[in-house]
């Protein structure tokens, strides 16, 4: 399988990097346990790369494809949201996330009504955590603008 | 006994019922959503109950766990797509009776074989826990290091289509555990960034690791439709439909006795349960043709067995570490982080958390049949949640959960850093339960080889101490024949799909 042979290939390339990486290690005893561990992911890559080439399983059909922009905006959205997190504080930080995926992600069947829901159901969501986190357990949430 | 019964008064205070029901609604509403993972749903709690006492946190992960297992029948009856592994037995014959317009009585049969299966399991869970970690007690450092080991293997051939991708996983989990400073000798190891000068931590690595690749599944799956049945609510069929059920007494039974031996045995899982039961109670059924076209017996079967292995798939949780399926894996991450070790201390030290967390299982049991029955009339507005509502909640609590634990950002960076690995391991065909399952239990087989490797060197030598006597050989041998069966399973699969092609 191409797929396994490629995961087993990197596999091995990292599992290398780490086995002489034990070596830069202060103390060297630190390193046993880690190495026994290094090793074993070394048989077992090496074990999973002969598989690939001998023991060809029939490929799966292709099924539909990747939707990678789709995965990128979300990813990027993540991203911006921790960022903005501790700025912003917990409960703007998580409505406007809210709004903005559901927007962003759903912009297809976007309409005015569609638009007004989204804002109420992010705007419930939002005070649900909050009497969820500030008056049911009482713990700590990243302060911001305005909680 | 007499000590479930002492403490059975505690799982009845008002914290802790309120806590109780309040879980099983949420695990069934979360159980029946297609999209969210049961193990995915308790990951996600496992921060929160941080926060909570340690009994009334466990109350919770336990009525979720409970609970999602019994919701994801929901999901397979209605729109035949089961809610966890546990329920593919269920839609069987549970879709069947959904497209026969018979669905509201599906769901009925559903949550009360469940209960009877359920507590059956939860009375074998209470019989056979503590003796089993009586002898426990006699399990020193070589025994400890070889049961990590026997519940990685375990895990491994549990949750990937392939043993070895299955095991890499758990060797990359207890590399992972490795991170931070050595235990023993206080250097630094693996600390490529100052993120990961403290370890990875628990909680971290489960949200990360089940739920980000859920979260950029959801994305992944955004626009495709589902297709539900007319589902219109019977009215006045639940007192027959219980008369029914409880004269299912063959197909209870099945499903009980099956769903509790397998539960016992670590990595067989609820799925495995659900197949063998419903198949066990088709051979002994007068009418087997009917099974597979919506006869209830085949829905009271499958759902009295995955339930009735519940509560036994504890036992070797509780008393060894070793998980019987991946959401037990998660719950024994929540048994961690409030400083509750597996083992007979759990019986002893802490036994009135124990007790009191075994209690709070039978009565979540009784409050999912009622509520199950309650919400089943609405289990419709539960499959219409859009993904794209799931995708944005899921991260907010995603994050805050991990935030929540230590106010810290950097175990967010973790958190997502491991989730987007996960997924991009998930595409290669490795599972993110065996990973978990190396991290939470690294430190444990770490501790032991180097305590083992202390002694060993003073003594019999490392290759005696740890290959020899009659404990060691026992788990040694589980841990081969945990792989071999994995193996065999894989060849006999090879072979098949290759006479498939020819």
């Amino acid at each position: 399988m191409k797929k396994d042979l490629i995961v087993s290939l990197v596999l091995l390339a990292g599992v290398i990097s780490l086995y002489l990486s034990l070596g830069y290690m202060d103390d060297p005893r630190a390193a046993n346990f880690p190495r026994v561990i290094i090793i074993i992911m070394g048989i077992l890559s090496a074990l999973l790369l002969l598989q690939s080439v001998y023991l060809k399983k029939p490929e799966s059909a292709g099924g539909e494809r990747f939707p990678f922009g789709r995965f990128l905006i979300c990813f990027f959205m993540i991203i911006v949201y921790f960022i903005f997190m501790e700025a912003l504080g917990f409960y703007l930080s998580a409505f406007l996330f809210f709004i903005v995926v559901t927007f962003t992600l759903g912009k297809s069947d976007l309409t005015a009504r569609t638009a007004v829901m989204r804002v109420i159901i992010g705007g419930v969501f939002t005070g649900i955590l909050f009497l969820l986190f500030n008056v049911l357990l009482a713990v700590q949430t990243p302060k911001g603008l305005l909680l | 006994m007499a000590e479930f019964l002492h403490y059975f008064p505690q799982a009845l205070s008002f914290t802790n019922l309120l806590t109780l029901i309040l879980g099983v609604i949420g695990g069934l509403v979360l159980g029946a959503t297609p999209g969210l993972s049961p193990t995915m749903a308790v990951a996600l709690l496992v921060p929160f109950t941080f926060h909570m006492d340690p009994a009334t946190g466990l109350i919770l992960l336990g009525a979720v766990y409970t609970a999602t297992v019994a919701g994801g029948a929901i999901s397979a009856i209605l729109i035949n797509i089961p809610g966890a592994p546990a329920n593919i037995a269920t839609l069987l014959d549970g879709h069947p009776m959904a497209l026969q317009g018979r669905a509201q009585k599906a769901l009925y049969v559903c949550f009360i074989s469940s209960l009877v299966g359920g507590l059956i399991g939860m009375v074998i869970m209470i019989l056979f826990t503590p003796p089993l970690a009586r002898i426990a007690l006699k399990f020193g450092p070589p025994e400890m290091f070889w049961i990590a080991i026997f519940g990685i293997s375990v895990m491994a051939g549990l949750s990937s289509g392939s043993i070895l991708k299955g095991l890499l996983g758990g060797m990359f989990g207890l590399l992972i555990s490795t991170i931070g400073y050595s235990p023993l000798l206080g250097t630094p190891r693996f600390v490529y960034h100052d993120v990961l000068t403290g370890g990875v931590a628990i909680v971290p690595a489960l949200i990360g690791l089940f739920a980000i690749p859920q979260v950029f599944a959801l994305v992944e799956s955004l626009g495709s439709k589902l297709e539900r049945p007319d589902f219109k609510p019977e009215k006045g069929i639940l007192f027959k439909t219980i008369a029914e059920n409880l004269k299912m007494v063959k197909s209870l039974s099945i499903g009980s006795i099956v769903g509790s031996i397998i539960g016992i045995i670590p990595g067989a899982g609820g799925q495995v349960a659900g197949l063998i039961a419903y198949d066990q109670a088709k051979k002994f059924s007068k009418n087997p043709e009917s099974f597979g076209t919506g006869n209830p017996e085949g829905v009271a079967a499958a759902e009295s067995a995955n339930n009735a292995m519940v509560g036994p798939s504890l036992i070797p949780l509780l008393t060894l570490s070793i998980p019987g399926s991946p959401t037990a894996a998660v719950l024994l991450g929540g048994l961690l982080i409030h400083g509750l070790f597996p083992g007979p201390d759990l019986f002893i030290s802490h036994a009135s958390i124990t007790y009191t967390f075994i209690a709070s299982l039978v009565l979540a049991q009784i409050a999912m049949c009622i509520f199950g029955i309650i919400l089943s009339r609405y289990s419709y507005m539960v499959m219409s949640v859009p993904n794209l509502f799931m995708i944005a909640a899921v991260t907010i609590l995603a994050v805050y959960g991990t935030y929540s634990v230590q106010n810290s950002f950097d175990d967010v960076i973790v958190m997502f850093t491991l989730g987007t690995l996960m997924y991009i391991g998930r595409k290669f065909g490795f599972s993110p339960a065996p990973v978990v399952l190396g991290i939470i239990l690294g430190p444990i087989a770490e501790d032991n080889f180097l305590k083992g490797k202390l002694i060993a060197d003073t003594d019999v030598g490392l290759f005696s101490y740890f290959f020899t006597g009659s404990m060691n050989m026992v788990i040694i041998l589980l841990c081969v024949a945990s792989i071999g069966y994995s193996v065999y399973g894989e060849i006999r699969a090879y072979r098949k799909a290759k006479e498939a092609l020819v």
